[in-house]
């Protein structure tokens, strides 16, 4: 028996390392600062890192913080306007944390905003084994209105480990996507002389949109490679 | 790589410009603000807003409730009144739904899913996800969270008890007052007396020690009498006067017939096989003692009632 406890604990590493190299890769392709070897990590350091004497993997340890980098503030900055002529920008220190816990309710996550607020965390990322309860995701989509309105700015958002074991976006049916500015996606919508609402649409809960975390109302740039026209580009509105 | 400008500027750059999937079209011209449209705009907003406190107001009760009773020692069944008038205002908003998330949310506590009882959770045999239980019905499989969702069969009852008088509509919805309220089953409705201004229900109605209390049981039971006919009649339980308040009037007018009821009869010169009187070329052949159809009309009015 002991035999099939090792082989599990190795498989649940094994799975862990991967949720791991996505997170981190999800994080460096939304804009933030992650290292090339954070991303590239070997299974055996991964396993050294995390991993108890026993063997087990200690979710904890794998918590992290990390910060947007200039370009991913100057996209989530809004343009200047004579009113506000210092606009802050709309993004912040990431917190991402590895939740072993298999039932989370509303509890837990007060407890998780708690640590934002005192962290002064901008966003937080949940990673979970199961599905957090019913109520726990209703405070989820108001989080901002949690705790009286001093929910962190950028909300929270869950994985589910599952769907973090391989990327998607790496799928190579899975065009590049990529992320405008406000002013970028202002001049799109001049240049053509649209209105956002014309645009095609891409919904947040898309399993791509979650990826780059795509809040409503941003556009984004999809560039297909085309075996008759080369690359093609649409936009989409994320709603 | 540093992410390009997306927007070529000059003509010059066609042969490579990317192509939006959309239609370049100008957008189409303002026209004057309808004000019909604009009212329906505005009280879309407003029950959004509603909404939105509502939804807060229920989050914000769940997480209260998740530690309720306020004393470890509490008694479900003998609440201390602050806690029980607490419990019935905070779930007035409630649907069913959020009830059965509050049940959760304790249970994810450790705790009894009544919001009244201190004990922690029912226990199954095992850790097994399915259990076999004997009940009235014979075996019958259930899931592990079922099974241990309450301390006790009384507080299953008592939590039940207060889910089927949740109103269904969701509370942004709900016209005039907020909702309706809630009653508990508790066994010292007494102490609650004389903490609120409110009736309680009595759980095995013990001897009432007062007229008050006597008269409270009756209006208990009539009301009970009221909901199940509501439920019968698949009225919402609990709104039924003020939804059959404008429907019945109690000026009843008899009529009066002025002349013998005839039973109806097939006109002369009408066959089932006419079309609205009109009788197809086709169907006469095989009627021809319908050859006049001249007359049709005049036997047709003859044949007029009065
Ligand atoms: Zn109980």
């Amino acid at each position: 028996m002991a035999d099939s406890g090792d082989h599990k604990a190795r498989q649940e590493m094994l799975d862990l390392w991967r949720v791991y190299r996505t997170t981190k890769e999800m994080c460096r392709d939304r804009g933030y600062n992650v290292l090339p070897e954070e991303c590239n990590i070997s299974f055996d350091d991964f396993a050294r890192k995390f991993g108890t004497d026993s063997g087990q993997i200690a979710r904890g340890q794998m918590n992290f913080s990390t910060i947007p980098s200039e370009d991913m503030v100057r996209k989530y900055t809004p343009p200047a306007t004579p009113k506000v002529l210092n606009p802050e920008p709309a993004i912040g220190t990431l917190w991402v944390e590895f939740n072993a816990d298999e039932n989370i309710g509303m509890k837990n996550l007060r407890e998780f905003i708690t640590h934002l607020q005192n962290g002064s965390y901008y966003s937080g990322i949940m990673i979970v084994v199961k599905p957090l309860s019913g109520m726990a995701m209703r405070g989820i989509r108001g989080a901002q209105q949690l705790s009286g309105g001093s929910g962190p700015k950028g909300g929270i958002e869950v994985f589910l480990e599952q769907d973090l074991k391989i990327n998607i976006t790496k799928h190579e049916l899975v065009p590049t996507h990529l992320l405008l500015s406000t002013e970028e996606k202002a001049q799109l919508l001049k240049r053509y002389r649209l209105k956002e609402t014309q645009l095609p649409r891409i919904q947040v809960t898309d399993p791509v949109a979650k990826y780059y975390g795509l809040r409503r109302g941003q556009v984004v740039k999809i560039i297909r490679k085309s075996e008759t026209a080369g690359r093609y580009a649409s936009y989409r509105w994320a709603i | 790589m540093p992410p390009k400008s997306i927007l070529k500027k000059t003509p010059a750059a066609t042969s490579t410009q990317t192509h939006p999937a959309v239609a370049a079209n100008p957008p189409p011209p303002a026209r004057p603000v309808n004000q019909r449209h604009l009212s329906t705009a505005v009280q879309h907003a407003r029950i959004y807003e509603q909404r939105k406190q509502v939804e807060t107001a229920i989050l914000d009760a769940v997480f209260e409730l998740i530690d309720f009773p306020t004393s470890p020692d509490a008694d479900p069944a003998r609440p201390s009144p602050s806690d029980a008038h607490r419990f019935r205002q905070a779930i007035v908003p409630f649907q069913p739904s959020d009830y059965d998330g509050l049940i959760e949310e304790r249970n994810i506590a450790a705790k009894c899913g009544y919001t009244l009882c201190p004990r922690p959770k029912g226990k199954a045999p095992s850790t097994a996800k399915k259990h076999f239980v004997e009940t009235s019905k014979g075996v019958q499989i259930v899931d592990r969270k079922k099974l241990e969702m309450w301390c006790s069969d009384d507080c299953a009852r008592r939590a039940l008890f207060v889910k089927v008088q949740l109103n269904e509509e969701p509370a942004w919805l709900r016209q005039g007052d907020y909702g309706t309220e809630i009653d508990l089953m508790v066994e010292n409705a007494e102490d609650h007396h004389k903490a609120l201004p409110l009736r309680l229900k009595k759980a095995a109605a013990p001897a009432p020690e007062d007229a008050e209390a006597d008269a409270a049981a009756a209006w208990a039971a009539r009301d009970d009498a009221l909901a199940d006919l509501a439920m019968e009649r698949g009225e919402t339980p609990g709104r039924l006067s003020k939804a059959n308040k404008d429907l019945i009037t109690d000026k009843i007018k008899e009529r009066v017939a002025r002349f013998q009821p005839t039973p109806p009869s097939l006109p002369p010169g009408q066959s089932h096989m006419a079309i609205e009187g009109h009788v197809p070329k086709s169907a006469r052949h095989a009627e021809p003692k319908d050859s006049d159809d001249e007359d049709d009309e005049q036997d047709w009015d003859k044949a007029l009632p009065g």
